[in-house]
């Protein structure tokens, strides 16, 4: 019967070209909403790498009369022992404007020895910021008081830098190119998905706050106690605004993902919607086809069935044309899918591809066999006389 | 060997009910040619179908070698048809993108035989129709009289007892259709096939050992021309 099918399918060619061509597309199509679609669940399901429950956010203006590094540096240890002294305050440490889940970014270009021109987020954190997000070192060490008197510049990266900067090989010691600059790292942490739950893992350099961006640093992250409530916070308000003596402003991280991930959400929706639509339509289209293809052989059926088919066998004959016919198309698709990981087009792992190939392929195949199914039993379950009286 | 009891079809559209066949009562029997006449819309294609098993009655019971066909599945009924009966159309039926010989095959493609034989048995059948040497052809490459013998050899290469024609010389001229004729001809009295004809034409009806003639789905005249001599 095999043989059978592959004579009937290699001597209509022409017409099967046109379904062949459709199941291609298709295919394609989905490929390219599953890989959408997988890299979003992906993103999704890389943990945060750090802890933003019970973390406040405090921003404030440098006061005018702080000009100085050493005296902006001051400051900060002032504020710093001020938020310590409080028995709800567990940690308190410095941040750059862009802490995690505020709105803004800073990212450069930087190379090594191996690679050159990553882009990578810019950090600036103090020697106290890993606490207050337990975020989790991979090698080496955070910053320390014992960087003050580093003959170079001292960074921290995170995992996926030291992939793209470092093939991967411990970075602890080595130097990162930037504006002239040479950087050493001492240390390597686990990623942080800063910007959102459905956003992904970006290349991230922190920078030590030293003496020198002191005065432009001042966002201050506060882990407090879980108890911690609305009066501490006003009490914490009145404090800091005694201290800094301009406006301050505290936020909860937890509300600010929430803001975040809201606006992530949106083209996310709209990506999900438009692959709805476009599987819908993929779904039609094949229908359709399969259909007509079908209907216009009622003929021939009713002469299979009077040879000796049953109307079983029929629509099991019409069902693995079908499928014979998507393998071929899935295996023109599948040598233009599998480019995608082996050309590494977009910046995205060999998994994702794989799995929403491997997801493509299981649909066009249960779609193909659905939309052959319905047509086949139909015209299977009609009289043998009468289809062939319809000629 | 065919033993129709009170058959009656009728087909129901939206406005009408047309009663197609009115209480027929025929025997064929084994080794038999058997031909049928009657005006166009009598019900004659309605009644080669009832025997076929391709169509249920509305009424009445269809025994085929004295075995009752009334409460077959459809999976019995397709066996029954692929063992007992081959069939030949007024318009060939031949699947258009299946090669002559792949046609031929049909039938077996449907039994338990080995593809190695499956070719030898339809070789032979296209040898005995005098088309050996259009095998490898299609449908579309072959003249009317040509298809009408690739549908004989699809029609006896499963060696079936009953052959059903439906006014197999109706598309073709008078050549053609006497060439068609002798095969079947040729066919009853070496082989002892059962053959059932519907035709139009009274030198064809001639030729065969008996003829009924239908007139309005009923059965009004059954004349034996010939005896059958076993
Ligand atoms: N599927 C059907 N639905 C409705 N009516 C039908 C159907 N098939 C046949 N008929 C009707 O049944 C009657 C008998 O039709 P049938 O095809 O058996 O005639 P016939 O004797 O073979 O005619 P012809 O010599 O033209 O082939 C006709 O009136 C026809 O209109
Ligand atoms: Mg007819």
């Amino acid at each position: 019967m095999i043989s059978h099918l592959f004579k009937l399918i290699w001597n209509k060619k022409k017409q099967n070209f046109l379904l062949i061509t459709e199941m291609f597309v298709s295919f394609l199509v989905m490929f390219a909403v599953f890989t959408m679609i997988v890299r979003a669940y992906n993103n999704y399901r890389h943990p945060l790498g750090f802890e933003y429950d019970d973390v406040w956010v405090a921003s404030y203006m440098t006061p005018e009369n702080i000009q100085s590094d050493d005296s902006a540096a001051l400051f900060q240890d002032v504020l710093r022992k001020q938020l310590q002294s409080f028995p709800q305050v567990v940690e308190a440490g410095f941040s750059g404007h862009n802490f995690p889940f505020a709105m803004t970014m800073s990212n450069s270009m930087v190379s090594s020895d191996q690679n050159e021109g990553v882009m990578t987020n810019f950090y600036n954190a103090d020697d106290n910021y890993l606490k207050v997000l337990n975020a989790k070192m991979l090698s080496g060490r955070w910053f320390s008081k014992a960087d003050d008197v580093s003959k170079s510049p001292v960074v921290v990266i995170n995992r996926k830098l030291q992939e793209e900067l470092f093939e991967g090989k411990n970075a602890i010691g080595k130097y990162i190119e930037y504006g002239g600059d040479r950087l050493k790292v001492i240390g390597v942490m686990e990623n942080m998905k800063d910007k959102g739950t459905y956003t992904p893992v970006e290349n991230g350099l922190f920078k030590r706050i030293d003496a020198g961006a002191a005065k432009w640093t001042s966002n201050i992250l506060i882990k407090v106690k879980p108890g911690a409530d609305a009066v501490f916070e006003g009490k914490l308000f009145k404090a800091l605004s005694n201290t800094i003596g301009t406006s301050v402003e505290i936020e909860h991280m937890d509300k600010k993902l929430t803001r975040q991930n809201k606006l992530s959400l949106i083209p996310m929706i709209i990506m999900l919607v438009v692959g709805g639509f476009l599987i819908i339509n993929v779904a039609l289209g094949l229908f359709g086809v399969l259909w007509y293809n079908i209907n216009k052989r009622r003929s021939e059926i009713g002469l299979r069935r009077a040879v000796g088919a049953s109307g079983n066998s029929v629509s099991k004959q019409l069902v693995g044309e079908s499928l014979v016919l998507s393998t071929l198309a899935l295996l023109i698709g599948l040598f233009f899918a599998i480019q995608f990981p082996l050309l590494k087009v977009f910046d995205l792992p060999a998994s994702v591809y794989l799995v929403a190939i491997a997801l493509s392929v299981a649909f066009i195949y249960i779609l193909v066999f659905l939309c052959a199914l319905y047509p086949g039993r139909q015209a299977a379950a009609i009289y043998p006389a009468v289809a062939l009286h319809e000629e | 060997m065919i033993q129709l009891k009170q058959i009656e079809k009728s087909y129901r559209t939206d406005t009408i009910e047309t009663l197609a066949l009115n209480r027929i009562n025929l025997s064929v029997f084994q080794g038999e040619f058997l031909s049928i006449m009657g005006p166009s819309g009598c019900g004659k294609s309605t009644l080669l179908n009832i025997m076929g098993l391709l169509d249920a009655p509305t009424k009445g019971e269809v025994l085929i070698d004295g075995r009752l066909t009334t409460h077959l599945s459809d999976k019995q009924l397709a066996h029954f048809r692929n063992q007992t009966i081959g069939f030949i159309f007024q318009s060939f039926h031949l699947i258009n993108d299946l090669r002559v010989l792949d046609n031929v095959e049909l039938p077996l493609l449907y039994r338990k035989v080995s593809a190695s034989e499956r070719v030898q048995l339809a070789k032979e059948a296209l040898t005995k129709v005098g088309l050996s040497n259009r095998m490898k052809h299609f449908p579309s490459q072959l003249s009317g009289g040509q298809k009408q013998r690739v549908a004989i050899a699809r029609a006896i290469v499963g060696r079936p007892q009953i052959i059903l024609a439906d006014e197999p010389t109706g598309n073709l001229d008078s050549a053609m259709g006497n060439e068609i004729m002798d095969l079947l001809l040729h066919l009853n009295a070496t082989e002892g096939t059962t053959i059932v004809m519907v035709t139009h034409d009274e030198t064809m009806a001639k030729k065969t050992h008996r003829l009924v003639r239908l007139f309005d789905g009923a059965q009004v005249n059954d004349h034996t021309l010939k005896q059958v001599y076993a």
